[in-house]
């Protein structure tokens, strides 16, 4: 379809981790569990080294052969193969299992630091970069990495001590075979090189292009009602679909490449077994070893390809699980949330000085704003669309920093209070409306974690959304949000109301919190927002003008200015542009 | 209407086996390929314990340099051929992974925005997402663990012909033993497959709830709740750890028992060759192919086992990926044919919906009717007239014909139910509103995206720039008119707004009436709103009280005359 918007670059994304910074945050994460992390490599160890008896216990049945000794010499030998078998098992076992744990709990903390830090990441850093780099990380970085956890991880600390075990087999067979089998070395060096070199830029992209393909399936998914009613199913499908064949594309170059490492490693094996094998030869001629230590070494040494190549593919999982790991660390590496406590604010009385902000460089959308808001005193915010309410909301909130100015509370600017102590004073509310999987009560406690069942049905109340929460399927333990039980939007806004409530703020701000509903359904969350902010300090952006009748102050916004200023009746005496706005909205009204 | 409304909401979709079945078979030209080519490099893989006994026994025994140099060209000459053919043979297996995962991602997301909807009931998008993604991705990898495990297969049956010629004894037991070892593989994986599924659900809802945090990351944020919402997520993320380590821990006891097994079969093998050669029944060099040979088995076993796990969890997330693609539809499809050209006379007959109780409304075409209903009343209307839910009873006609017989997808083309919560999609302004213009109807003068965003009064949005995800870059009400921009951009035959203004100041509002009014002239249009601008600019207003019509007129009528409107709009 021609009309079928142009794919955007996804804008400015998350942070990526420095290899320091993975070791440092991996090393903090398997610290505790050091113990952990020995018993798992001695047991993997041990199991390693039993399986190395097979190969001599082999070569020792050649020898009972070529000596013509008697058929009956072999079962000790036997035996030995069957003992040697079972405790690799059980060993190997005990190993994977160890390993396991110590992968699986690493991983679960450092998916939960993830999540810690993503949730403190400044707002603004979020919105550039939108939550569905975000969700993929969380998805599909976190499965990446749990894989690689799960298998390659085991496998790679085998595959280690299974090499240096043989390798040092093999040198007591007789130290010249070891030379030998090392001629494969510079080949496996140069080509383990040449790969990483070309494997680590398109891993990234690949990265990428799945953090693109992730964000479009969620906007496209989570969007389908929209979808539907515009009949805009096929340029979604078209959508996704070309996110997804850049991805199977990046895939497949990927795959060639590990395909032609292969092919070189082919060539290693090949010198390093000529190289054997000829040794062998040279040895045996010259009398110095037998022909079944021959064969062992040849057999150790063909035993070698897979540990070998073993290792030299897991860099290949490695390489992807650095990447996604990178993406992860990035994120989790984050500055911590800062929890110091700070004294509250003596007071509740909020200030801007000369706010200006930009969101683009040279693009200012607020200008010296200066307001006051003096404790308890309810303040409604009014002005058309554009006019900056929404932008002043947030930065008065302390959600974003104002390119210039400062904001008080209490007195003290918010940039020397902490995020912590500012979010426990200011909370705001705006327009998005989110309603949390799982159930109600669930989702109020979030503002309160340790509320008990009778907060969360008095801050309902006070919304005056007691009523319909008791006449849900289970009340306070339906199950609401996506996959739920779904609330309307009203009710969803009363829930925030309700959150805010709980939370208990001095200070809060309300940002089109009545706009989810018609004008019925506004008047009574307009009483919900009252009802909720009563006796806080309050900021309101109103967009029904009876909301700002009822305010202590109004504050009218004018392209980014503050223009007039007053109570509602003082200010339509003044006849200014609320006087104007008034008419206009009355006017409606009184056509009976 | 009850009798048609009764049909088929079965949509077509595979099972889980048919889901894999059709991974492969749609890639088989690539998996055959595969499947060939890897097998060529089994056997070579083969042949180099066979060529290492043979130097043993032909060049290293009877110390012959010549023979040495000519079984290190054969040597190498096997080399040359299992590289490439592992080469072309992998490229073919993963190229048809990756094929087959794009498929279903496909087919995946054309379900979930299928016109008759149903799949996203009861799943969150982010698991949604992860179905589309690793779901697909494990079901496609089927193919590569198809062309492994026949390699695989292909690898132990030349290794057993070789054996067989050595000896028939050694070979019969390595024919037996494999199988053998295999169904007790496989028997010991079966617990695996359900913990398997146990496991990847709990992953699924750790990821689930994850992504659901981070979506409302603007709303933990308002009120300080991170702290919480960390504290929950630890836990979703602790119980998904323990469920984990169950399946690691029984995945461990099977791989150990597996290589305990295959140990015990090798020194069998040995035991039995061993014997042999003492005996002199076979030659040294055959006892070190033999027990080379048996030692190379454990490879092919071993990708035989991993197979084995990569198919329990295919099977289980293609179980996954078939109820998506059969979830039943919201709505059954329809046959009758669309009016063409829509006129846009709408008539509902006694319908009874949800809280809707047996409404008649008869819209003329061309009209521009408000209507004044409650919130569930409004939206339970809207469903009907969206065709996302059909009447119990009672019809919905659209030039005489019912919307019930109709396929969603015409419905929606003829009657364009704009929603309250529509969504902004990435891309910029422009993109949004001009993505909804049908194709045919570009030229028309109504289509022009700016008259479209004048009438919304969007003007003031740069059309250019990016609206970023679900349109944040946006203010609420720069987001509702940009959307409202796209609705009257579709030029729809019939066009429903859902409260179109609510964060849109007075003096805009009055300003988006005119512009409604001049830009819809001559199509029908409904405006369900309480907005007194609005309504002021309609043709006639209908009050919907308790389910039930209960008066029509013109707003000013309505606004002297009715007690209940006034309340209603005018507060």
């Amino acid at each position: 379809m021609s009309a079928a918007p142009p794919d955007t670059p996804v804008p400015g994304l998350l942070p990526t981790a420095t290899g320091a910074q993975v070791r440092a945050v991996l090393g903090e994460l398997v610290r505790p569990h050091r113990r952990l992390a020995l018993a798992a490599f001695a047991v993997l160890g041990a199991a390693t080294g039993i399986g190395l008896l097979t190969a001599p216990a082999l070569g020792r049945i050649v020898d009972i052969v070529a000596d013509h000794r008697s058929p009956d010499a072999i079962t000790p030998v036997i035996v030995l193969l069957v003992v040697v078998a079972v405790a690799q098992g059980a060993a190997t076992a005990a190993g994977l299992s160890l390993t396991a744990r110590l992968g699986e709990t690493v991983l679960a903390r450092l998916r939960e630091r993830f999540v810690e830090r993503a949730l403190h990441l400044p707002l603004d850093q979020v919105e550039r970069a939108g939550t569905g780099d975000l969700a993929a990380r969380v998805t599909g970085d976190v499965s990446l990495i749990a894989e690689a956890v799960r298998r390659a991880l085991p496998e790679l600390v085998r595959s280690c001590l299974a090499i240096v075990l043989t390798l040092t087999a093999l040198a007591l067979l007789d130290w010249r075979f070891l030379p030998a089998a090392l001629c494969a070395l510079p080949v496996q060096i140069s080509t383990a090189r040449w790969y990483v070199r070309r494997a680590t830029p398109l891993y990234v992209r690949q990265r990428v292009e799945t953090g693109v393909q992730q964000q479009r399936l969620l906007d496209s998914i989570g969007g389908a009602p929209t979808v539907r009613a515009f009949r805009l199913e096929d340029d979604h499908t078209a959508r996704v679909g070309r996110a997804s064949a850049s991805v199977v594309d990046l895939t497949l170059r990927g795959v060639k490449l590990v395909l032609r490492f292969y092919n070189r490693l082919h060539v290693a094996e090949f010198v390093g077994l000529t190289a054997v094998l000829a040794a062998g030869f040279l040895l045996v001629r010259g009398g110095s070893v037998s022909i079944g230590t021959a064969t062992a070494a040849a057999l150790y040494f063909h035993n070698l390809f897979a540990p070998m190549n073993t290792v030299l593919v897991l860099l290949d999982d490695a390489q992807a699980a650095a990447a996604g790991l990178a993406r992860l660390v990035g994120v989790a590496a984050g500055p911590e949330p800062d929890t110091t406590a700070r004294p509250a604010p003596a007071t509740a009385d909020l200030t801007a000085r000369a706010v200006e902000h930009a969101y683009l460089p040279g693009r200012p959308v607020l200008h010296a704003v200066d307001l006051d808001l003096r404790p308890g005193e309810r303040v409604a915010l009014v002005g058309a669309s554009g006019a900056g309410k929404t932008t002043l909301a947030k930065i008065v909130a302390g959600v974003h920093p104002p390119t210039g100015g400062a904001v008080l509370l209490g007195g003290a600017p918010l940039a020397d209070l902490g995020p912590g102590t500012v979010r426990r004073a200011v909370a705001l509310v705006t327009q998005e409306v989110h309603v949390f999987a799982g159930p109600l009560a669930d989702d109020l406690r979030l503002a309160r974690p340790d509320a008990a069942d009778d907060d969360l049905r008095a801050a309902l109340d006070r919304v005056g959304a007691l009523e319909w929460a008791d006449a849900l399927p289970g009340g306070l333990a339906t199950v609401v949000g996506e996959g739920g039980h779904r609330l309307t939007g009203a009710q969803a806004q009363q829930l925030a109301l309700a959150r805010l409530v709980l939370a208990g703020p001095a200070v809060a701000v309300l940002d089109e919190a009545t706009a989810e509903a018609g004008s019925a359904g506004a008047r009574a969350l307009e009483r919900s927002a009252a009802a909720a902010v009563d006796g806080r300090t309050a900021l309101i952006v109103a967009h029904r003008l009876p909301q700002a009748a009822t305010a202590d102050r109004v504050v009218v916004m004018d392209g980014g200015r503050v223009v007039e200023s007053g109570t509602h009746d003082e200010l339509r005496a003044a006849g200014g542009r609320y006087a104007a706005l008034w008419a206009a909205w009355s006017g409606n009204r009184d056509q009976n | 209407m009850s009798d048609a409304g009764s049909g088929d909401r079965v949509i077509e979709g595979p099972t889980g086996p048919r889901v894999l079945r059709d991974a492969v078979r749609t890639q088989w030209r690539d998996v055959t390929a595969s499947a060939v080519l890897a097998s060529g490099h089994q056997v070579g893989e083969t042949l180099v314990p066979v060529l290492i006994g043979l130097a043993v026994d032909r060049a290293l025994a009877p110390g012959d340099g010549r023979a040495l140099l000519l079984w290190l060209a054969v040597l190498a000459l096997v080399y040359f051929m299992l590289s490439w053919s592992f080469r072309l043979g992998a490229m073919a297996g993963e190229r048809a992974g990756a094929r087959a995962a794009h498929r279903l991602r496909m087919a995946l997301v054309e379900r979930v925005l299928d016109p008759r909807g149903g799949a996203e009931d009861g799943r969150l998008p982010g698991a949604l997402a992860t179905i589309a993604t690793e779901d697909a991705r494990r079901v496609g990898a089927v193919n590569v663990a198809l062309f492994a495990g026949i390699a695989a297969l292909v690898g132990i049956a030349v290794a057993a012909v070789v054996l067989l010629r050595i000896s028939l004894p050694l070979g019969l037991l390595v024919l037996l033993g494999t199988p053998a070892l295999l169904a007790a593989g496989h028997l010991l994986s079966k617990p695996l497959e359900r913990r398997s599924h146990a496991e990847q659900e709990r992953a699924a809802r750790a990821s689930a709830v994850a992504v659901d945090l981070v979506g409302g990351l603007r709303v933990l944020k308002g009120i300080g709740a991170e702290p919480a919402a960390v504290a929950r997520y630890r836990a979703t993320s602790g119980a998904s750890l323990a469920a984990t380590l169950r399946a690691a821990r029984a995945e461990a006891a099977q791989n150990g028992t597996v290589l305990a097994l295959t140990g015990v079969f090798i020194a069998v093998v040995a035991l039995i060759g061993g014997r042999l050669a003492a005996a002199g029944d076979i030659g040294l060099g055959e006892l070190v192919t033999a027990v080379g040979l048996a030692l190379l088995l454990l490879g092919p076993l071993q990708v035989l086992s991993w197979v084995t796990t990569e198919l329990a969890q295919a099977r289980a997330s293609a179980a996954r990926i078939a109820a998506v693609l059969a979830a039943p539809a919201a709505v059954p499809a329809g046959t009758a044919a669309p009016p063409h050209p829509v006129h846009g006379r709408l008539r509902l007959t006694g319908v009874t919906s949800g809280p809707l109780d047996g409404v008649d409304l008869d819209v003329a075409p061309g009209e521009l009717l408000g209507v004044v209903a409650a919130p569930a009343d409004a939206a339970a209307l809207l469903r009907c007239l969206a065709r996302q839910a059909d009447p119990d009873s009672g019809t919905v006609e659209l030039d005489g014909v019912a919307l019930s017989a109709l396929d969603p997808g015409e419905v929606r083309r003829a009657i364009l139910v704009a929603p309250h919560d529509a969504d902004l999609f990435e891309g910029t302004l422009l993109d949004n509103v001009t993505a909804a213009v049908p194709t045919d109807a570009r030229t028309n003068a109504r289509t022009d995206p700016g008259k479209a965003l004048l009438a919304a009064a969007a003007d003031d949005i740069a059309a250019d720039a990016p609206v970023g995800e679900h349109g944040r870059a946006l203010s609420g009400g720069q987001r509702q008119r940009a959307a409202l921009a796209r609705a009257l951009a579709a030029d729809s035959p019939v066009l429903v707004l859902h409260d179109p203004t609510t964060a849109v100041d007075a003096v805009t509002e009055a300003r988006i009436a005119d512009g409604l009014r001049a830009l819809r002239d001559g199509r029908t249009t409904l405006v369900v709103t309480t907005s007194p601008a609005l309504l002021a600019a309609t043709d006639r207003v209908v009050l919907l009280e308790g389910g039930r019509l209960t008066d029509t007129a013109a707003h000013t009528d309505l606004v002297h005359r009715n007690d209940a409107y006034r309340t209603a709009v005018l507060a």
